[in-house]
């Protein structure tokens, strides 16, 4: 690899050869992508984690390329299957520590059924899954989580499907952990990657981002600051909220916590024949 | 070595075993779910791990997962199953990941008739997926051949860096027969090649012969599998000169290899005026009718390839000299259009015989009577 | 292949404001977030053509990081220099 420069103090973390990023002025994935390298940082320097054993998993679309900039073994895959992928790689060597990162279309939308499995079997892999309501990397066409009405590509004339509220249907199956953060407070991302990055168990983060370019376009936010204000403006932040408060909407709010936050064994602890 | 009385699927799973498999994710799919149950019950007790995923999709992504962290993979389906797993053929293909699939053919098109059986999937399994590649299938007609071939499929896959098809079929999964089961000392096992070092690993970076090293996660190599286009480091390259770099090497990579991949079988070949050539359970009645016709006195040959793809078009033109050529399938004719044109100077006769149990001595004699 | 990555760096008693010129894509959020408006848009044009913020005000910093923090480029980050 080249000698690259390490001038930010997250360089050692990024593939700097490939910054600046493919992303948009104002793209929360780069917001996202550093809280999670920081909550990272942490733990290698207590030592839990060692960095030969991370491995970053994506897809397809902006969230998934992700993997791209990691300066750590990483794998861009095919739409929707980060998750099989990643429970390959981490049941072949459970040594592994498997991060998969992907948007809302490819982790909840093609990537439903696994991630629905993956959670029931409380498979040891941590997902954080970036939900900007659209399929933004295609030119913006209409996503599971694409609120009602909305004007997008495919649906010009308003969207007419209600959104999935993923945090409720992981929330639903064994998963040891489910949360949601927001790109506009990004100290929370860290502190809930640097949780999850000491726990078993399927761990999900549903991080709430801007996307100015291509969402904020249908939505007419298109000027990044103005975007990631409104967007600050809707979150709502509660420590441990219940499922019941799990709103995710555009005119209600955005709540933000920890919903699910416990320690029942893992799919490799049942592997191993324990965990009863 | 010991030998045992066993299945085709049974044969199948021990030659993979003795391979050195350490992870299979599949889907139950009649009739290739007792492979994935006998593996359930022996792999983990060699420490290995198998798991049913939730689909076909998820178990194709998750055995290429599993190589690319360092163990030998494989999964077993039929044709609505390896259907689904296209898009993951490709991804194997693109990302150099050695995967096995064993797809045991079954009547079709469609769900067809699953307990029964059918050769229709030959190119199936050439041309799956998208884009330009070449993956190696074989066809074994024995359950010792199964065994056998499935040891040179774990090689092909781990020496060329590329996925590859085992052809069984309802029939050879289900026959019972004697087995000699070679152990890992016994035969020769084929690894991937490691990188030499971790200054300056470059995941896609081709040795002389333009199968790069290969390194497994987690050992500190910053490893980057890539399913776009990409350049010897892993970095997407969306440019002619890489786009035509990267696709030609990953066919030539393969098809230097002919000679060493081409295996075939040939009798009564060096006087044939007539040459049946056959492949997998069907070739069984073919060598029989061949030899029945021996012995009564026409000057038949028979000529069996056990690599379907890719065809080594020298070999076969200088050892099938005969002028008359007739090509027996359980399907519509399909390697009999490989042999037209391979043998473009001969008279090519296809005999395709549909029978979901096999086609016996009797269907196949009256369908090649006409030319005899 | 090394090469140098230019900054803007400026500096107060206790926290020293870097930018990454060319990593910046003048979205504005550093700007916007920064409570004590310690940055504004430069005046100079990056190698992409954007302009990267300067500290202007940098003896207002009080070190809080939300700039480095919801920078989407890893073009700015915050160093303490003094006690």
């Amino acid at each position: 690899m080249a000698l690259a420069p390490m001038i930010h103090p997250l360089d050692r973390h990024l593939r700097t050869d490939r910054i600046p990023t493919l992303y948009c002025p104002g793209c929360g994935l780069g917001i996202g992508l550093g809280a999670l390298l920081r909550g990272l940082q942490k733990r290698i320097d207590e030592g839990l984690i060692s960095p030969d054993s991370v491995l970053w998993v994506g897809g397809i679309g902006c969230s998934a390329r992700l993997t791209f900039y990691v300066n750590y073994d990483s794998a861009h895959v095919l739409h929707g299957r980060a998750i099989p992928f990643a429970v390959g790689a981490k049941l072949a060597n459970p040594e592994l520590t498997v991060i998969v990162v992907g948007g809302d279309g490819d982790i909840a939308g093609i990537g439903g059924n696994h991630l629905m499995h993956a959670a029931r079997r409380n498979i040891d892999i941590i997902t954080v899954m970036f939900t900007n309501f659209v399929y933004a990397m295609t030119g913006g066409q209409v996503a599971p989580t694409t609120p009602l009405g909305v004007r997008t590509t495919t649906t010009p004339h308003g969207n007419p499907e209600p959104p999935l509220d993923v945090v409720r249907v992981v929330s639903s199956l064994n998963a040891n952990y489910v949360a949601r953060a927001s790109i506009t407070t990004p100290h929370y991302i860290e502190q809930y990657f640097y949780k999850v990055l000491g726990m078993r168990g399927f761990r999900f983060i549903e991080v709430v981002s801007t996307c100015p370019e291509v969402y904020g376009r249908h939505i007419g936010l298109r000027d990044p600051v103005e975007m990631y204000n409104e967007l600050k403006k809707r979150v709502i932040y509660k420590p441990r909220p219940t499922l019941e408060e799990a709103v995710i909407n555009w005119e209600k709010g955005i709540v933000i916590g920890e919903y699910i936050v416990r320690d029942n064994p893992g799919f490799i602890d049942f592997l191993k024949g324990g965990g009863r | 070595m010991k030998k045992v009385f066993a299945s085709g699927n049974i044969a199948v799973a021990e030659g993979a075993m003795t391979a050195g498999l350490k992870f299979y994710a599949g889907y139950p799919i009649t009739p290739s779910s007792d492979l994935m149950e006998y593996l359930a019950e022996e792999l983990p007790r060699r420490g290995g791990v198998v798991i049913q995923m939730e689909d076909e999709i998820a178990s194709i992504n998750a055995i290429i997962g599993a190589s690319n962290a360092g163990a030998k993979a494989m999964t077993a389906t039929s044709g609505p199953g390896l259907s689904l797993m296209a898009e993951g053929i490709g991804l194997a293909v693109i990302t150099e990941t050695p995967i096995v699939i064993a797809h045991v053919m079954r009547a079709g098109p469609s769900t067809g008739v699953p307990t029964k059986t059918t050769q229709s999937d030959i190119y199936m399994v050439r041309w799956l997926a998208h884009g330009d590649y070449i993956i190696p299938s074989f066809a074994p007609w024995s359950v010792q051949e199964a065994f056998d071939l499935t040891i040179k499929a774990f090689n092909t896959s781990e020496k060329l860096r590329t996925p590859v098809f085992i052809l069984s079929d309802a029939i050879l999964a289900h026959v019972w027969e004697p087995l000699v089961v070679k152990e890992p000392g016994e035969v020769e096992i084929i690894d991937r090649k490691p990188p030499k070092s971790r200054e300056g690993y470059m995941p896609y970076l081709p040795d002389e012969d333009l199968v790069p090293p290969m390194a497994p996660f987690g050992k500190g190599y910053k490893v980057l599998v890539e399913s776009l286009i990409h350049d010897e480091k892993g970095y997407y390259a969306p440019n002619n000169e890489k786009y035509r770099e990267l696709v030609t090497r990953l066919n030539v990579k393969i098809i230097r290899n002919l000679d060493w991949l081409f295996e075939y079988e040939g009798f009564f070949l060096e006087d044939a005026e007539t040459v049946f050539v056959a492949y997998g359970s069907v070739a069984r009645t073919v060598f029989a009718l061949t030899k029945q016709l021996r012995n009564g006195g026409i000057k038949a040959g028979f000529f069996r390839p056990k690599t379907l793809w890719p065809l080594h078009e020298k070999v076969m033109r200088e050892t099938i000299k005969g002028r008359k050529i007739i090509v027996v399938e359980n399907n519509l004719g399909k390697l009999a259009m490989d042999v037209q044109r391979i043998m473009c100077d001969r008279d090519v006769y296809q005999a395709p015989v549909l029978n979901l149990e096999s086609p016996t001595l009797k269907e196949v004699k009256e369908a090649v009577m006409q030319w005899l | 292949m090394a090469y140098a990555l230019s900054l803007i760096s400026k500096e107060n008693k206790k926290y020293r404001v870097n930018v990454v010129v060319d990593r910046c894509k003048e979205c504005g959020i550093c700007i916007s977030v920064c409570p004590v408006k310690v940055l504004s848009k430069s005046t100079i044009l990056n190698k992409n053509g954007y302009r990267p913020p300067d500290p202007v005000n940098i003896e207002k910093c009080i070190g809080c990081r939300l700039c480095e923090y919801n920078c989407p480029d890893f073009a700015i980050f915050v160093e303490v220099v003094g006690k």
